[in-house]
């Protein structure tokens, strides 16, 4: 096995490798800051190069390129508030918040070192979890599944504000997510739900321009009203000095990075959650680590830890998600299954033959998610100063460049122009609930999960009947569910008890 | 302004979650019970929201609320401004297409919103416009519609 382990290292260093992998790394990159243009859809479009690629080149191009979106879409997200990938919308409440308190080279360091580990643990995971994962994912069929789901809408207690009137409100929010999860063709009765007879509407609301809307418009229109750049009128020099300080709150707070790359790379081996859920679930986790009321209110206002959470599982997940497609060929993501692609263009069928056969080539794979995200983090800091930068640039400049970003985004999504409308109706939304005081963060998850639940629910009733309540596996999960919602509780108790 | 804000939101959320209620009550059972599960609940939580702004006291500062909305009426009429410009936006792009809306948008905003030089206004335009067409048409070849101006003209 070690010596797999290192013949795959080998392999991915020869030159012709290395260079489709920073060919990929270099396209990711971009990729990642462009809102809309996910990696989902840069490997489809880069599907077709493969044909006469080696399956190491092939998976190094590929791989390299899709394993740094999610680092470099923090970044949007960290100075301008837009979204640059749909796994990337949590980071904007914290690191959006840093950047216009003057922290965001610290935002920038602490995503990007966050990311990092997590994409290290997640590496790690799908190099030691490959032989064994098997009974792991066979023991999560649908009702699993549709509890996990709920476990994830649990987490919407922990996105919440303290008190009976914030909970109130984020459960709102969080209801008003899953309301417009239903929207679209429903998948038993195949009745077209609040679509208005207009075919767009049949797939559902797709999450970037959702995403886009109801966190971008806001955004602009705040940068707008205040008149300013995004960090206000703070000097320059204050802006970079943070990022080691980004990186040292990455090892102060390492058990709670590490914890939460772990969330990630188990959501990411479940087939069928998504990416988007990763990053929510790690996000409340992060909020559930405040150990005082001032502490808890900080969330969302700027705390660092706010940032680690999800940027570690945005990355961790991807790994986690090669687990079940490599050892199974059942992709855990979107991307997944147009790798899956790549693999049948190759001529290789994932699936045992993958710890036998391609052994070296899958742990080619784990070091092209390796040395890409190593790379991509050195270019970051490299050139981390011009980038904090661009929160000091006057609004009047930005607005209009974060405009055209946040259109193209959302277009690119489906190439619709009902991607713009639903940008500008959920941008309205978004910016009632900020007037209203409404959190974001619930009805996002609610929207992401809403589907998931709706459609394992229904496999679960449909080949189980009510006896899916009764599986071991779904017990503990609701026990883990209750447990989500009480914690935050018990909190607040405990607090009130002390002060 | 959280109040008044917060009280119109809750009344829109009843109506939209009456709406639904009201369109999945005509659907066959297994398609409507999700929306159903999910809109009373909705209903009734945006009912006691509403009750609550009504007759309770005010919330203290909400965390995870992040943004802080600036109520000052010259940053109001800037927000009003600032959306007319995307509605703008948007009827450009649906008008004249990406290829043509964005150097428009770009250029305008600058000069007119903005107050921007012209060296500034035409070189942000430029450039953005030749990374537009680089990355997106030349690069990747995504599928940008012509705007419908075209296509009532016969050019589409």
């Amino acid at each position: 096995m070690i010596e797999a382990l290192l013949e795959g290292l080998v392999l991915v260093l020869q030159w012709k490798a290395l260079g489709f992998m920073m060919l990929g790394v270099l396209l990711g990159f971009w990729v990642g800051l462009l809102p809309g243009l996910g990696g989902a859809t840069t490997l489809a479009l880069m599907l077709p190069f493969i044909y006469t690629m080696q399956p190491v080149e092939a998976f190094a191009f590929l791989l390299g390129m899709h394993s740094v979106t999610a680092t470099t879409g923090d970044i949007t997200s960290v100075l301008f508030g837009v979204p640059g990938e749909a796994s990337s919308a949590a980071t904007i409440l914290d690191g959006h918040a840093m950047a216009k308190k003057g922290e965001a080279g610290r935002a920038l360091g602490a995503a990007l070192a966050s990311s990092l580990v997590g994409a290290l643990i997640g590496a790690l995971a799908l190099a030691a979890a490959v032989p064994v994962v098997r009974p792991l994912v066979l023991t999560f069929g649908s009702p699993e599944l549709f509890m996990l789901a709920i476990v994830g809408l649990a987490f919407i207690a922990s996105l919440s504000s303290h008190g009976g009137r914030g909970m109130l409100r984020g459960f709102l929010a969080g209801a008003l997510g899953l309301f417009f999860a239903t929207v679209g063709q429903d998948p038993q009765a195949g009745v077209a739900r609040y679509t208005f007879d207009t075919l767009y509407l049949w797939q559902g609301l797709d999450l970037v321009p959702v995403l886009v809307g109801i966190f971008a418009i806001p955004e602009i229109l705040e940068l707008v009203a205040r008149g300013t750049s995004i960090a206000g009128q703070l000097p320059a020099g204050k802006l970079t000095r943070g990022a080691f300080e980004g990186v040292k709150d990455t090892f102060r707070h390492f058990w709670l990075t590490i914890r939460c790359s772990l969330i990630g790379t188990f959501i990411g081996i479940m087939p069928g959650l998504g990416g988007s859920v990763a990053q929510w679930m790690a996000y409340g986790h992060a909020a559930q680590s405040a150990k005082t009321l001032e502490e808890r209110k900080g969330f969302g206002a700027g705390d660092v830890r706010g940032v680690l959470g999800p940027g570690a599982a945005n990355n961790s997940k991807e790994g986690g998600s090669l687990i079940p497609t490599i050892a199974f060929g059942v992709p855990g993501s979107t991307a997944m299954a147009i790798l899956l692609g790549g693999f049948v263009l190759l001529g290789i069928v994932p699936g045992p033959d993958m710890l036998s056969k391609y052994l070296t080539l899958t742990y080619s794979m784990v070091w092209t998610i390796v040395i890409a995200n190593v790379v991509t983090v050195i270019i970051c800091f490299a050139f981390l100063d011009q980038l904090a930068r661009l929160t000091t640039v006057r609004g009047g400049v930005l607005v209009p460049l974060i405009l055209v970003l946040v259109f193209i985004g959302s277009y690119t999504s489906n190439n619709h122009y009902g991607d713009l409308i639903v940008t500008l109706v959920f941008g309205a939304v978004g910016y009632f609930m900020v007037l209203a005081g409404w959190p974001r963060a619930p009805f996002v998850l609610g929207l992401v999960l809403g589907k998931i639940a709706e459609n394992y629910l229904y496999i679960s009733v449909a080949r189980y009947e009510m006896a899916w309540l009764t599986r071991p596996v779904v017990l503990a999960l609701v026990g883990i569910a209750i447990a989500v919602i009480l914690y935050p509780l018990y909190q607040a108790r405990r607090r009130s008890a002390h002060a | 302004m959280h109040r008044n804000a917060s009280l119109g939101l809750a009344i829109a959320v009843m109506l939209l979650a009456g709406y639904g209620i009201f369109a999945a009550s005509s659907w066959p059972a297994k398609a409507a019970l999700f929306p159903l599960a999910i809109g009373i609940p909705l209903f009734a939580l945006a009912a006691a929201e509403a009750l609550w702004t009504l007759f309770g006291a005010p919330p203290a500062r909400q965390a995870l609320s992040d943004l802080e909305p600036t109520a000052e009426p010259a940053a109001q009429r800037r927000i009003a401004i600032a959306a007319g410009w995307i509605f703008a936006f948007f009827a450009a792009v649906v008008l004249l297409g990406f290829p043509i809306a964005i150097p428009l948008f770009l250029f305008l905003y600058l000069k007119l919103q903005g107050g921007e030089g012209w060296a500034l206004s035409i070189g942000i335009t430029v450039v953005v416009s030749a990374v537009f067409y680089g990355l997106f048409e030349a690069l990747l070849h995504l599928p940008f519609q012509a705007g419908w101006l075209f296509s009532w003209l016969g050019f589409g």
